[in-house]
């Protein structure tokens, strides 16, 4: 029981920030309708640049974080334009070309960390590594509440933006009808690379969040993007709000394979429900996807 | 023009036929460690006229053609052990049966799915017969498997050769001169339109499929028994896909000789930039970056510079007219 109850407990915990990794990878596809492989990459890259900062400048993670942020909006703000561009071409198909060319940024990501960084892991450490509060019959690491914390304020961040701004009224409107939002005057144009900034920023800093619990090295990229992938296809494509439930859910059963069948299982099982799930249901377990 | 066409469609035959009798000659002039390349040019031009035929033709983007490489890969190697005993010839069409029907199976399910679904949904399925291949006994999991070894690189020289021509040959005349092959381009172009006119598109989808399946298999076979030696990594990696999907887009989306194109290209550049690195680490990012840079600047790939290219010709055209 205690097993259990631990086991639930750090699936919640993961959830949470598999909720910010997810979150603005859906918002991406609802504006810009673009599958971005690189998700996996924008994590990766998080972690590194938590690490460099704790490094070079022996910045704490939790410190770290926002300098992340705010150097990953400018990253994607800067590569937005080119998604937008791609996208909207008079390619025979923008969407499947605009799928290759994240897929190309993303084998550019892992390359280049491979090259200058070799397969090594690394780990960011923080002030509150090795603490953990007594529960009753559970422990809870500080590290991975707090990363929870952070990460569960970033997503609500980035809903109090989208539904209580003039800007994330703009996005809502690109989101609903693209054509319809430039004839009432927003810069579609703008709009994208504005929330591939955000995406990006967001993505980088549940990067810092995860090297600091585990650790980075170049091939974690892939593992991010199917989670990623998963909780979106499980939220329904394009649906914010269902990364909520998703995002745990997924959380709770890696967790639960971990502990009852195997951690070596655990992949084999998340790649078989993503799978089925898209056979079975694909705009999501709550129908909402586009 | 409809005179002209018996004419004008005997012309590619000839083409690869004579192609493949000059590369025949290939081995008497070079040595093993570029026939060694050579081979390596022939598997990935066959393996991306594969993936084209779901990616170019039938407008599908699978992520999952490691899968069925390792499908191949894994079928040869099982049935080669010791307490099994097969001979290579024989395990080859059991390999390709093993993943026609794998792919026959999955694909009416998943080619339900459009774009980017089934994007995911095929690489879904490849990540998880490659983790499933790690957990397994059979396959020998992450420690791999040995196959006896046949120190013959003349022999995987002419397999290839003879495989890449006959799988050239066959998707020409399939794709370009039959009905078949104008089902596919009608379903990419427009899908429901294509059904309103009667054609039967989830079994021309699944046939693609297979047959696209079938084709990876075989490589994989051949493969496997070329190196002696496989892991779950080395022939269900993303990096089998992802070069697929590269070559063809360099070479030409939807065209037949493009892929071959892209794959000569590719794999030569693979080669050199590792004997002259000594790794493949910084092969990566410029995989990627061609990818990005054809994407944004070459979406028809290089065979729309070659003149009579699908745009008439394209830029190295004009100048050939120009001149």
């Amino acid at each position: 029981m205690d097993l259990l109850l631990q086991a639930l407990l750090n699936g919640i915990l993961i959830g949470g920030i598999l909720i910010c990794l997810t979150i603005g990878f859906q918002l991406t596809f609802g504006v810009l309708h673009v599958i971005d492989f690189a998700v996996g990459g924008w994590v990766m890259l998080g972690g590194y640049a938590a690490y460099w900062a704790s490094q070079l400048l022996g910045l704490d993670p939790f410190i770290s974080i926002f300098l992340v942020f705010a150097l990953f909006v400018a990253v994607g703000c800067a590569v937005g334009p080119l998604i937008y561009h791609v996208r909207t071409s008079r390619y025979a198909r923008p969407d499947l070309m605009a799928l290759a060319f994240t897929f190309g940024l993303f084998i550019m990501m892992r390359g280049g960390a491979l090259w200058l960084w070799s397969f090594d892991s690394r780990s960011v450490d923080s002030w509150l590594s090795g603490h953990s509060l007594s529960l009753g019959p559970v422990t809870v690491p500080l590290l991975r509440l707090s990363a929870f914390a952070m990460a569960l304020l970033l997503a609500v961040g980035l809903f109090v933006l989208l539904y209580r701004s003039r800007f994330g009224l703009a996005v809502r409107a690109v989101a609903q009808n693209r054509d319809h939002a430039g004839l009432m005057g927003v810069d579609v144009k703008r709009i994208s690379a504005y929330v591939y900034g955000l995406y990006t920023g967001i993505t980088a800093s549940a990067g810092v969040l995860l090297a600091t619990i585990y650790s980075v090295n170049p091939e974690v990229g892939v593992r991010y993007t199917l989670f990623a992938f998963f909780v979106a296809v499980l939220a329904g494509l394009g649906s914010v709000g269902g990364v909520l439930v998703a995002g745990l859910l997924l959380g709770l059963v890696e967790s639960l394979v971990g502990t009852y069948v195997g951690t070596r299982y655990s992949l084999l099982v998340v790649f078989a429900t993503l799978y089925l799930v898209l056979l079975v249901s694909p705009k999501g377990i709550l129908q909402r996807g586009i | 023009m409809v005179s002209k066409r018996p004419r004008r469609s005997l012309l590619p035959v000839v083409a690869v036929v004579a192609g493949a009798a000059a590369l025949a000659a290939l081995p008497a002039f070079i040595d093993p460690y570029s026939l060694r390349i050579a081979t390596g040019v022939l598997m990935w031009a066959g393996l991306a006229c594969a993936w084209n035929i779901v990616g170019g033709y039938a407008g599908y983007i699978s992520f999952g053609h490691s899968a069925f490489f390792g499908i191949g890969a894994y079928v040869t190697g099982i049935l080669m052990q010791r307490e099994v005993g097969l001979a290579f010839a024989a395990t080859l069409p059991l390999g390709v049966l093993v993943a026609v029907a794998i792919a026959a199976a999955i694909g009416g399910p998943t080619l339900r799915l459009r774009g980017a679904y089934f994007a995911i949904a095929t690489w879904a399925f490849a990540e998880m017969l490659m983790q499933l291949a790690t957990v397994l006994d059979v396959t020998g999991g992450t420690g791999g498997l040995s196959l006896p070894a046949y120190l013959n690189e003349f022999f995987f020289f002419y397999v290839m050769l003879g495989v890449a021509a006959v799988v050239y040959v066959g998707a020409w005349f399939l794709l370009e001169r039959t009905r078949f092959g104008y089902r596919l381009k009608a379903l990419r172009d427009h899908e429901p339109a294509a059904e309103a006119l009667g054609i039967h598109t989830t079994r021309v989808k699944v046939q693609a499929f297979a047959l696209s399946a079938g084709i990876t298999s075989l490589f994989g076979s051949i493969y496997a028994y070329w190196v002696t030696f496989i892991d779950p990594r080395s022939v269900m990696g993303p990096e089998i896909t992802d070069q697929m999907v590269v070559m063809v887009l360099l070479g030409g989306l939807g065209t037949v000789w493009g892929p071959a194109l892209g794959a000569t290209v590719l794999w030569l550049t693979n080669r050199y930039i590792w004997s002259s690195f000594g790794d493949t680490v910084v092969y990566l990012p410029i995989l990627g970056l061609l990818i990005a840079l054809i994407v944004l600047f070459l979406p028809n790939g290089l065979i729309s510079l070659l003149p009579g290219g699908r745009r008439g010709g394209g830029v190295l055209g004009r100048l050939w007219r120009k001149l």
